[in-house]
């Protein structure tokens, strides 16, 4: 259970927060949710799509960054994240409350000696924690742009499940359910008023991103089939 | 000259009027801009009868086709999960008789007919949980679902329990708002016919106190009870059935939850009483319990008795209300231009929910068949006749099933129940051919939408302690098959009780976020 609680200066003076990418640490995730300002930089690296959250069958955007539950095929030890990584892995133990920032006591990268500190001596923010801040800024409105991307896609019926059936070299197969994308026959179909407006909104270009990036499915396979490959 | 049929007018609102309008008006979208029209003549002061808040899983495709968000389904009509129904009592009256008739097929079942199998190897599981999952679940009080499946999608198949004093409502706004629907709230003051040419006696007209005369090519009967253009104008008689089915009147009351999170079941529960049965079926909001009874068995004030007994002494100041059942449907259904759908077509005993059902039906099958002109109506009505006659006909057999298997003989409506005189011939026949083979898939039911598929008759025949000889012979050479259908089963339900919510949790969590349409 997460122990969340407001950031402060004093109590957290000392405490230390390990900020490397590394499956040790929680990065070791499938699908990462990621708002749409991070799609242009997200669609060069990963397959944007969208999946349900579990708890409320709600969609959400995300990238794809492995096949089997807690494989992030861009994480190699000690070599942090190839390629983007997502600002819901950058904000590591950092949540917001109201306004205030908050951090979460148990999450395994808290109080890690080799970490980064928060503050200095004078009880100003470090600049790690500066970064956390500005981050905190872009994602916060960026999750709620996302979803009222996300309500349009949806109610504009643009959403349609994707199927990802891929083989691997050494035989196995993988059928990936539960992920969803832009749905192009539909797309085609919109009347041209409601296709300006999409424009105007900037979401056009969001969806070409989300269909373009779908070219990066056979790239992450060719990634885990190198590392078949290699054994690893 | 060729009359074309442009206009369609349903005289009377409710379940019947509204679906009926929403069928029709769906399947005919794209002729609207030639002309072809839709509309309900409603009168402003007849109450809705809220018969069947039960129904089939053949809402889901007809709401669907309808256009309806199944979401919004649940918020408004205070919709929720039915996944069969319990039957408890009716066998041998004892506190642990009870079966399941589910909504899923058996495991395998248009493959290989497990039956035999589970009578030539009894495991001391009970049929349905031998066959499929869904008593399970039910008793574990799960939801047929998940809230990321989406709209009308099942994981366990499922049908709703609805408020019919909400849902009336909720497809008017439907079918006016988005289909096209013209609604007039008017009283029929007169009906008028054709009086001379190869037509004569159609309907042309009905004339209304507020709204004047209006016209229309077919007419589609949901007056409830009254009938008001087939029975009543046309003369088409009733055909009375009380001599198979006893039941001809309830009791019906609705019964507050404890707390606003009480468990809700996700089945109707049916508790067989001295002379008749009783009701229960779990809305998000209250329960809707009502006592189902032979008159000429008992008196009002027992059957009173019975259901003030059924819902406990601290519910002792609910309001009852007493429903006339007039078990029974017309002769013919459509006659002339006329067609009657709902309780102006008929009605029975609420045991299987089939009320809605028929409707949904019958609607399908008038915006499909839907007669191009005038000259071919009559083909068309003697199908729509022969079709619906089958029906009611089958309907009837398999709602006697249920009293035709008991073994109880403590009270004299269970005595009279087994009389061969009450039985219909058809199911006589059948009751004896099963006794050496049981039924299965195509054999015994050749209708393509047989309103209750042989899986039905199973789950009734064998969840009620029929036994069919069975000769080990014939199963040895499937017997591995049968196997592997049962450890499927196994599997499956496994699978289920581990994934799917608490009903009233999904509930709620529709409530707060919806089910996504994809």
């Amino acid at each position: 259970m997460p122990n969340v609680v407001p950031l402060n200066s004093q109590t957290h003076r000392t405490l230390r927060v390990q900020a490397e990418a590394s499956a040790r640490y929680g990065d070791n995730q499938r699908f990462v949710p990621v708002i749409v300002g991070e799609f242009s930089l997200a669609a060069i690296h990963y397959p944007i799509l969208l999946s349900k959250d579990a708890e409320t069958g709600t969609f959400y955007c995300g990238v794809m960054l492995g096949f089997d539950a807690g494989e992030n095929l861009f994480l190699a030890d000690g070599k942090g994240h190839d390629g983007y990584r997502p600002l819901n892995l950058q904000r590591g133990p950092f949540y917001t409350a109201g306004s205030e920032l908050a951090i979460d006591l148990d999450n395994p990268r808290v109080n890690e000696p080799d970490g980064q500190a928060l503050f200095d001596e004078a009880g100003e923010p470090s600049s790690y924690l500066q970064s956390i801040m500005a981050l905190m800024r872009d994602l916060r409105p960026g999750l709620e742009r996302t979803k009222a991307f996300v309500d349009t896609l949806v109610s504009l019926k643009l959403v349609a499940p994707v199927s990802i059936d891929v083989s691997f070299d050494d035989g196995s197969r993988r059928d990936v359910t539960g992920l969803y994308t832009i749905d192009q026959e539909v797309l085609r179909g919109l009347p041209d008023a409601t296709v300006v407006s999409l424009f105007r909104r900037g979401y056009l270009q969001l969806i070409y991103l989300m269909i373009a990036s779908l070219k990066q499915v056979p790239v992450l396979a060719q990634r885990k089939n190198r590392r078949f490959l290699e054994g690893t | 000259m060729v009359q074309r049929i442009q206009s369609v007018v349903i005289v009377g609102g409710g379940t019947a009027g509204w679906l009926a309008a929403g069928v029709i008006a769906a399947r005919h979208q794209a002729r609207r801009q030639a002309g072809f029209s839709v509309t309900l003549v409603e009168s402003p002061n007849v109450p809705i009868i809220g018969v069947g808040e039960g129904t089939w899983p053949t809402l889901r495709t007809t709401l669907e086709k309808m256009g309806v968000s199944e979401t919004e389904f649940f918020r408004q009509c205070d919709s929720a999960f039915k996944q069969g129904a319990q039957f408890a009592r009716w066998t041998t009256g004892a506190d642990n008789d009870a079966y399941y008739h589910p909504l899923m097929l058996p495991q395998g079942f248009s493959q290989l007919n497990l039956v035999p199998h589970w009578l030539g190897n009894d495991r001391g599981t009970s049929f349905c949980n031998y066959v499929c999952p869904q008593g399970e679940i039910c008793d574990a009080g799960l939801a047929p679902k998940m809230i990321t499946t989406p709209e009308y999608r099942a994981v366990a198949n499922y049908a709703y329990h609805l408020d019919a004093g909400k849902f009336a409502p909720f497809l008017q706004r439907h079918c006016t708002e988005k289909l096209g629907v013209r609604h007039v709230l008017a009283d029929v003051a007169s009906v008028n016919r054709v009086e001379e040419g190869p037509y004569a006696g159609d309907i042309r007209s009905v004339t209304t106190k507020q709204a004047g005369e209006i016209a229309g090519d077919l007419f589609v009967d949901c007056t409830g009870f009254n009938s008001l253009l087939l029975g009543k104008t046309l003369g088409v008689p009733f055909k009375d059935c009380r001599d198979i089915l006893f039941c001809d009147a309830a009791l019906a009351v609705q019964v507050p939850y404890e707390t606003p999170d009480a468990p809700m079941a996700s089945h109707t529960i049916s508790v067989a009483q001295k002379a008749g049965w009783i009701w229960d079926i779990g809305l998000p909001t209250r329960r809707g319990v009502g006592h189902v009874y032979s008159t000429r068995h008992i008196s009002d004030d027992e059957a009173h008795d019975i259901v003030r007994r059924y819902i406990g002494p601290q519910h002792a100041h609910l309001p009852i209300r007493k429903i006339p059942i007039r078990p029974g449907h017309r002769e013919t259904f459509w006659k002339n231009n006329v067609v009657a759908v709902g309780l102006a077509a008929g009605f029975l005993e609420p045991l299987e929910a089939s009320a809605i059902v028929l409707i949904e039906l019958s609607a399908k099958l008038i915006a499909e068949q839907m007669p191009a002109n005038r000259e071919v109506m009559d083909f068309i009505s003697a199908r729509f006749n022969d079709v619906t006659s089958y029906r009611w006909g089958r309907i009837i057999d398999f709602l006697k099933l249920h009293y035709v298997l008991t073994k109880r003989t403590d009270s004299q409506f269970w005595i009279d129940n087994v009389d061969p005189a009450t039985v219909p011939d058809r199911l006589q026949n059948l009751l004896t051919l099963w006794k050496y083979r049981s039924p299965w898939f195509f054999d015994e039911f050749d209708r393509l939408e047989e309103v209750f598929p042989a899986a039905s008759y199973q789950y009734v025949l064998y969840g009620m302690g029929f036994r069919t000889e069975v000769e080990p012979l014939d199963n040895a050479p499937t017997e591995s098959m049968a196997a592997k259908h049962f450890n499927e089963n196994l599997s499956i339900t496994r699978q289920m009780r581990q994934q799917l919510p608490k009903n009233r949790d999904l509930i709620r969590k529709i409530y707060d976020y919806g089910l996504q349409p994809v």
